[in-house]
């Protein structure tokens, strides 16, 4: 990278010394003087003409020189770095299959020569499982801009999704052909509903943001007091709690610089704590009884033992994101943009998929396990969401169709290894000394 | 931990993989400037040496009249100024190219100055990345209006090719129309760079010329085309001459043949299949992936994302809706799960469960702190009892059960 950028800033100061056009001007310069010079002197002697154009022939063929030498110059330039840039690592991205073709490669098939198609990438939409579900790509992409509150350009792309899918019917209406079933269903398209879920949360982030306004966030956390209570989350809580010792600081710009040692707003914390926490006690007391106990510490809460739930300077992004988690839970969609997470994913995953490519192409392997893939890939801790079960006999991971079962001991394995173990009779569990029967499994989900 | 340090170490070189082609656009274009350029300054060459050379010897053998003399440096000079024009247009042309490549090499640059995957440079740079690839794939689809206002919300107008995609749009949706002109244009503006494709386009497009001429059944157009053929169908074919057998082949036949090739041959999806010929020629010659690099992306990451509990007919204990502590997988998520729903999942060597695992008499299996989060903010379970967060009931603390997964 750094190579590229070093020829780079050599081409850039090419091109900008580059005398290209200051030539070109010179030989117009030459030409309208020898213009000049023959038009005031044919009059009196017009063999001036020829000799005035003899003695030109030389300059100008020089100055196109110039100009040609100039070129050439920054053609070296731009080789250099066309170089640079070739020694990027540079693999055949259109040679690249998506995982699931990659599963099913088998060693009859020929794949080019990759020397050869090197610069070439080929058209590999054959294989492109993604390229067919199209409408499910946009409905994801929609469904990303809502999130990311960019409703403008969101309604921009689905009315424009939408005037595409009515030029294609007319097109199919037109050619007589039926053609394939409509490619973009509009219920594919996020509904109205679910537009306002996320106009209602972006309203509600950027008022607790921007203008630290936590009253919208807490009226939604009452309205769905239940559904959150279900989930054992305590947002409303924690809310609640965020509101009191906002209220305490007071507003920052009223308080001046130091606003924790003027408890002036004490008072407006003590009442709203006396008109919202009595409904925290029972789930609460404990935290309740934290905060009540750091009004005694008034004047000098810093040096108190609660200065921490004070003093938190992250609180409100922590707040946010816990409310934008809970939000999208209870709408059935993950916190972050999945759109996101898995390109990122897809990014990191990539070099690691790639160099399996090209070592089976070279070794022409074969892959056998249809749903899996056949390489680990290193994703950071965070890419992680569900719990993995690998059994530890097999080493194969568990799925619906080889759950993990649990033998009396507490050691668990997959059903096949089970039954391979146990052949119908009582078995020793592979780790410990107990025995066990088959029918004393339990089937346990992760 | 060892892995996990090496999980989420940034190897910046193969991590811009997926980026080749945003240095690659712009330098491919400042290519072809510059080779306009160069053929401005060739053309004019050319003119200008021999027609100064003859004005000079007609004026020695004083064949010419000053005026005539007088004219033809006119005539020099005015096409001297017009390759003078012709050069700063394209001066100002490549300047902006430059300076987008200027700040595209920073952007990647800024890429390895981020050492580790889970930095919040890294975030903040995806997510510029994942910008980029939308507008991408919304130019390659068609949807030109998104893409330029997603381009200027997010500030990336330099990091995407919009103008490329906006012209190479106005091409297909021509070819769409049944309409060659444009199409044919462009080819005849990077005729150099076309020789060296694998896919011949402007052969197939001439022939598509030709076969619009033969459609009507016109005997006039029928000569016509043939002339047609001869201008430029013969020149213009170099590989197998099956191709103009078929063309003279489809003289005699007329549209509602249904002998093939004829029948395909005259069938309207070939304008269909020509547009095709020339995006992929186009992205070609760009060095442009054939694919949105989106579904590259988004392929691979679905894949490495994607565990067998992601389309399982059993509710996971773990990262479900339901639970709180943990976040609802972007893969059981409704935007994504049906488009992985045919992916491959990813390769495990080990078991990850959360620390302390117990099992309740239903079967599922929770992280003893997490439950115990859980049971706890939950108002309705008493002391000494817990709750499945998944299904809801209420267990005694003694029924639970260590379990041991290696």
């Amino acid at each position: 990278m750094d190579l590229v950028q070093k020829e780079h800033d050599r081409l850039l100061k090419k091109l900008r010394s580059s005398q290209g056009i200051n030539s070109v001007q010179a030989t117009i310069d030459l030409l309208q003087s020898a213009r000049d010079a023959i038009a005031a002197a044919f009059r009196k002697d017009p063999n001036q003409a020829a000799v005035t154009l003899a003695k030109l022939q030389n300059p100008i063929k020089t100055s196109f020189n110039a100009i040609n030498d100039g070129l050439k110059e920054t053609h070296g330039s731009l080789n250099k770095y066309t170089k640079s840039l070739d020694k990027v690592p540079r693999l055949a991205l259109g040679l690249f299959q998506d995982p699931h073709t990659l599963c099913q490669m088998d060693a009859n098939v020929r794949y080019p020569d990759l020397k050869l198609f090197k610069d070439r990438p080929l058209p590999s939409t054959e294989h492109d499982v993604l390229s067919q579900q199209e409408s499910l790509i946009n409905r994801a992409i929609a469904m990303h801009l809502l999130r990311e509150g960019q409703f403008s350009v969101a309604a921009s792309f689905l009315s424009e999704i939408s005037e595409k899918k009515a030029l294609m019917t007319s097109n199919e209406r037109s050619s007589a052909s039926p053609g394939s079933p409509s490619l973009l269903d509009l219920d594919e398209v996020p509904s109205a509903e679910i537009r306002k879920e996320f106009a209602s949360m972006y309203y509600i982030l950027s008022q607790l943001k921007e203008r630290r306004n936590l009253l919208p966030a807490i009226e939604w956390a009452r309205e769905n007091r239940e559904a959150l209570e279900a989930r054992g989350s305590n947002l409303e809580f924690e809310l609640c709690r965020l509101q009191f010792v906002w209220l305490y600081h007071g507003e920052p710009d009223t308080a001046g610089a130091i606003p924790s040692l003027i408890p002036g707003n004490w008072r407006a914390a003590m009442a709203y704590a006396k008109q919202e926490f009595h409904a925290f006690v029972p789930r609460y007391l404990r935290e309740v009884q934290q905060l009540m106990g750091a009004m005694a510490f008034c004047p000098n809460l810093p040096g108190s033992p609660y200065a921490a739930i004070f003093n938190n300077t992250s609180a409100w992004e922590d707040v946010a994101q816990f409310f934008t988690r809970e939000f999208c839970s209870l709408l059935g969609l993950s916190a972050d943009s999945p759109l996101y997470i898995a390109a990122t994913a897809g990014a990191i995953a990539l070099p690691t998929l790639l160099k399996l490519q090209t070592i089976m192409k070279a070794k022409r392997t074969e892959w056998t396990s249809e749903n899996e893939l056949p390489v680990e890939i290193p994703l950071p801790p965070s890419y992680l969401f569900h719990s993995i079960f690998v059994c530890p006999v097999s080493k194969e991971q568990a799925t619906d169709e080889n759950p993990p079962m649990m033998m009396p001991c507490g050691h668990v394995i997959a059903e096949e290894s089970l039954k391979r173990l146990s052949k119908g009779s009582r078995f020793k569990c592979p780790y410990c000394p107990n025995e066990s029967h088959m029918k004393d499994a339990r089937k346990v989900f992760l | 931990m060892a892995a996990e340090l090496t999980s989420i170490k940034l190897n910046a070189e193969s991590h811009l993989i997926l980026d080749q082609p945003l240095l690659r656009v712009p330098h491919e274009l400042a290519r072809r400037n510059f080779k306009s350029v160069q053929r401005a300054v060739e053309r004019e060459k050319e003119y200008v040496i021999p027609a100064l050379k003859d004005a000079a010897n007609a004026a020695l053998s004083n064949t010419q009249t000053p005026d005539q003399t007088l004219a033809a440096l006119d005539a020099m000079i005015a096409r001297m100024q017009g390759l003078k024009r012709k050069m700063q247009i394209l001066q100002e042309e490549e300047q902006k190219i430059q300076t987008q490549s200027k700040k595209r090499i920073q952007h990647l640059e800024a890429l390895h100055q981020i050492p580790s995957l889970a930095d919040v440079k890294y975030d903040q740079w995806s997510r510029v990345r994942l910008d980029r690839l939308l507008v991408d794939h919304m130019l390659r689809s068609g949807y030109s209006e998104s893409a330029k206002q997603l381009a200027k919300e997010r500030e990336i107008e330099d990091l995407v090719d919009v103008d490329v995609f906006t012209q190479c749009q106005r091409i297909v949706q021509s070819l769409h129309r049944g309409d060659t002109k444009e199409a044919l244009q462009w080819c005849s503006e990077n005729k150099a760079a076309l020789k060296k494709s694998q896919h011949n386009l402007e052969f197939e497009l001439r022939l598509q010329q030709f076969v619009e001429l033969v459609r009507p059944q016109d005997p006039l157009k029928k000569i016509e085309a043939i002339s047609h053929a001869r201008k430029y169908l013969v020149p213009n074919h170099d590989h197998d001459s099956k191709e103009l057998q078929r063309a003279a082949g489809m003289l005699v036949f007329n549209e509602s043949t249904r002998v093939e090739p004829y029948k395909t041959l005259f069938s309207p999806d070939r304008w269909k299949a020509l547009a095709d010929l020339f995006i992929r020629t186009h992205h070609e010659l760009l060095s442009l992936p054939s694919q949105p690099l989106l579904h590259i992306a988004l392929s691979a990451g679905l894949s490495a994302l994607k565990t067998p509990l992601c389309h399982s007919a059993f509710t996971s204990s773990s990262s479900n809706s339901q639970s709180t502590t943990t976040s609802v997988c972007p893969i059981c998520s409704t935007e994504l799960n049906e488009l992985a729903r045919k992916m491959p999942y990813a390769h495990h060597s080990k078991s990850y469960v959360e620390n302390d695992p117990i099992v309740l008499p239903n079967g599922r299996i929770y992280g003893k702190a997490r439950l115990s989060t859980i049971s706890k903010n939950t108002g309705s379970v008493e002391p000494g009892k817990v709750k499945d967060p998944t299904t809801g009931d209420v267990y005694d603390e003694s029924e639970t059960k260590k379990v041991y997964i290696m």
